[in-house]
């Protein structure tokens, strides 16, 4: 999973950024129904924040809460795809 | 001789000796001796007071430091103004943008480090991958880690000195 930089490269300024159109969008707000995705590359509006988003990361869907601060990040970026690795001693001799 | 904290060797072009600071390396430090008139082949110990001065007026706040002056390049029937007035610059032509003067927005020493932590601070507060790599001592973007990640695990810092 590569790191998006938002500033730094990335999409043409001229082009705008890339998003989702989320049909229940107006809905979610006024009822606070988070919203299953897995559109991980959609870029975060303005009008998102206060929404609740469940992002898909491969094999669940990953609660994400939207913040004034995540205005230009993805939403793939606050669900991490890979496990933490853990040794664990196997019991076989 | 010392600038502004920074101890740079008498013997040393002035080009080079200015990449001693956090935040500039030679292609800063180059435009930044053509910014204060001081030629390519400059040692530190050859400046008078009036660069070093110049020197030091810019870089303990390179926002707030004069613009660069217009020298126009000279036609061979120029005849130079008299020394008390500056050459006025030309006006600039319509549809044409005027290019940015980005070596007044240049950051040094702890103002950068100031910035780099408070965008990692960023990264971490949100929650991002690239705040949780932070956090985790790993590459940030993207590199294998199966070996060779030790610059990462050395340098990488939520709390970041360098």
């Amino acid at each position: 999973m590569l790191p998006t930089a938002v500033v730094q490269g990335g999409r043409s300024a001229w082009k705008g950024p890339f998003f989702v159109a989320f049909p229940n969008l107006r809905q979610a707000l006024e009822n606070n129904i988070p919203i299953k995705t897995q559109a991980r590359s959609c870029t975060i509006l303005p009008n998102f924040i206060g929404l609740r988003f469940m992002v898909h990361n491969g094999k669940d869907y990953v609660p994400v809460t939207v913040t004034q601060d995540m205005v230009g990040h993805k939403l793939g970026e606050f669900a991490i795809t890979r496990k933490r690795f853990t040794y664990k001693a196997t019991k076989n001799k | 001789m010392q600038l502004l904290g920074i101890r740079l060797p008498d013997n040393h072009f002035v080009k080079h000796a200015l990449t001693q600071f956090y935040g500039i390396g030679n292609k800063t430090a180059l435009r930044l001796c053509a910014r204060v008139q001081i030629h390519e082949r400059c040692r530190i110990r050859h400046l008078n007071q009036s660069q070093v001065t110049a020197l030091t007026a810019f870089l303990s706040s390179p926002a707030n430091s004069p613009p660069a002056a217009f020298q126009p390049l000279a036609p061979p029937n120029y005849v130079p103004p008299p020394l008390s007035q500056p050459v006025p610059a030309p006006a600039p032509r319509e549809g044409e943008p005027v290019p940015a003067d980005t070596l007044r927005e240049i950051k040094i020493e702890s103002d950068l480090r100031r910035q780099m932590r408070e965008n990692i601070a960023h990264q971490r507060n949100i929650g991002s991958y690239v705040g949780r790599r932070h956090a985790m001592h790993l590459p940030v973007r993207g590199q294998r880690t199966q070996s060779n990640a030790k610059t990462a695990r050395k340098l990488n810092r939520v709390e970041r000195y360098n």
